[in-house]
């Protein structure tokens, strides 16, 4: 998401631009947790609408980097293929003395998607552009569940 | 470039290094002469270049032989048609020395071309350097006078450069490195100490003439292209991630920035628990519309309903569609959903100060409807069930 960098300058008009993918990732993923809540009845469990939420969340920063980045590629392409996501979000916190200069590239690959598939220099390329997309779908996010708390204590204005 | 051959030295290259080679060639032939002087002369005060060299005859002969003391006369004569030799295939170096010296130093041709000879003669063959060791104080103390003070640090430089020799064997940048520094490290040093160093150890500068601030092949072009790419991504990253900034050393940023990534990921994983916990019923009535007029490509489950006092409001706005300004209310609708009850969280979506509340607050309410039963659609008259 060129648009989206920070550090970067834009191209294009940066308003338009930073708001087309951003409002791109919004509308995707609030229409996906729309059809979530619909689809999910009273006996679906809790944890396979975490799942599918989640996946909600990785599938909308996909599509808002569109095909542009490699880790966008290798991510449609994981969740086109695999019903389950799978993302390394086990890391055992357990202290990992030998994570140290010769593993944290691999480390790193494992946590960006496609990583096993660049070289060094392109995986720090698209570590930062996921490290973005990243922080912009935690916003989003969050700002969802505020808006969404934030009705549960404000009864609406009929 | 490679050390090309003897005599064609001055061909292939600018002319500017033409003088500099003819000067070199007068030298050699002036040295050799010089040199055959001293050891029939076998004194300091015969020969006018041990004279240069401001050592005795047997001095200037080993230096010239073999770098260790009290060589004969002898053994010296018998290598100084090599050492000859030797220089006329330095020489052929030179002006690639040269050519690389002259880069970062703009300023002093001759200290560059005092640096190049001395690089010329540096090899790894005893002989050879030691014939250039010994001819540098001499190159130093022909035109001692006219040149700058830069020539001085070249030959006082040039016997400290032995101790570091074996340090930088290997490397070539770091030969070229450590040679300009030792180069301005050595404007003090004094010449006799400098001299007994050089009788001392090996000279160095393996292969300095190419390296200085200038890669002359395309593989450490390439390489340094690349831990330049390298480098800039990485300046990037840390700019990125919070903290980074302060952290000197490749591994602690690489370590924070893959903290960074996987706490990142648990926030995702931590939000989307807590919004399939809360169950919310969300209806995207204005939000289709107005989003969709942005983004085009998504197909949108005909959004164009309810939200009539919300979504009116923006109508005109997304139908222009200019860039810039006007944009920016729609989407920020319901990232300033949090402007509508102060006590809201810190987090705001766009942090822009155009948003008008009132403005927000129906939108607010037509998009989203907190319904913990899941089982009545609210605001019906602004909401239409949509996909």
């Amino acid at each position: 998401m060129e648009s989206k960098s920070f550090t970067t300058g834009n191209r294009d008009n940066p308003n338009t631009d930073l708001h087309g993918s951003k409002n791109m990732m919004a509308s995707h993923f609030l229409r996906a947790l729309f059809r979530i809540q619909q689809t999910s009845t009273s006996s679906s469990s809790f944890a396979g609408r975490s799942r599918r939420i989640r996946r909600a969340a990785y599938a909308s920063m996909a599509y808002s980097a569109g095909a542009r980045r490699a880790w966008s590629r290798a991510l449609l392409r994981k969740l086109r293929s695999r019903a389950r996501l799978r993302f390394p979000r086990r890391l055992s916190r357990t202290a990992r003395p030998q994570r140290r200069d010769m593993d944290q590239a691999q480390v790193l690959r494992k946590l960006v998607p496609g990583g096993p598939s660049m070289d060094y220099c392109k995986l720090l390329e698209e570590t930062a552009d996921y490290i973005r997309c990243l922080t912009t779908q935690v916003r989003l996010m969050q700002t969802v569940m505020d808006s969404i708390s934030s009705y549960a204590h404000h009864p609406m204005i009929p | 470039m490679e050390p090309g051959g003897s005599s064609g030295v001055g061909s292939g290259n600018s002319g500017t290094y033409t003088p500099e080679i003819a000067e070199s060639l007068r030298f050699e032939e002036e040295i050799q002469s010089l040199i055959h002087q001293s050891f029939d002369g076998s004194s300091a005060a015969g020969g006018s270049f041990t004279a240069l060299l401001g050592l005795p005859a047997n001095q200037a002969v080993e230096l010239l032989h073999h770098p260790g003391p009290g060589e004969p006369p002898a053994s010296a004569a018998s290598s100084s048609p090599t050492a000859g030799d030797l220089w006329r295939l330095r020489l052929g170096e030179h002006h690639a020395a040269t050519d690389a010296l002259r880069l970062p130093f703009g300023g002093s041709s001759t200290f560059v071309e005092r640096a190049a000879r001395f690089s010329v003669f540096a090899t790894d063959d005893s002989p050879a350097s030691s014939s250039g060791g010994g001819l540098s104080p001499g190159l130093k103390a022909e035109p001692p006078d006219s040149d700058s003070p830069p020539t001085l640090p070249a030959p006082a430089g040039r016997p400290r450069r032995p101790s570091k020799r074996k340090e930088c064997e290997k490397s070539k940048a770091k030969a070229v490195a450590k040679k300009s520094k030792s180069a301005e490290e050595n404007t003090s040093a004094a010449k006799p100490a400098a001299e007994e160093n050089t009788s001392g150890d090996k000279l160095p500068y393996v292969h300095v003439r190419a390296r200085r601030g200038q890669a002359t092949d395309s593989h450490s072009l390439a390489e340094r292209a690349r831990r330049e790419k390298i480098n800039a991504r990485m300046k990037l990253l840390q700019d990125l991630v919070p903290g980074c900034s302060k952290i000197t050393g490749t591994a602690l940023v690489l370590d924070e920035i893959i903290n960074h990534v996987q706490s990142l990921q648990r926030q995702v994983e931590f939000l989307s628990m807590k919004l399939a916990a809360v169950n919310p019923r969300i209806d995207f009535s204005g939000l289709d519309h107005i989003l969709s007029a942005e983004c085009g490509p998504l197909a949108v489950g005909s959004g164009c309903g309810g939200g009539a006092s919300g979504t009116a409001m923006w109508a005109s706005d997304t139908a222009a569609s200019t860039g810039g300004i006007r944009r920016m209310p729609p989407p920020q609708q319901i990232w300033h959903l949090d402007l509508v009850h102060p006590q809201q969280s810190s987090t705001v979506w766009e942090n822009n100060g155009a948003a008008h509340p009132h403005f927000l607050l129906s939108p607010a309410i037509s998009l989203v409807g907190y319904d913990p039963a899941g089982s009545v659609p609210l605001n019906s008259n602004q909401l239409k069930m949509e996909l």
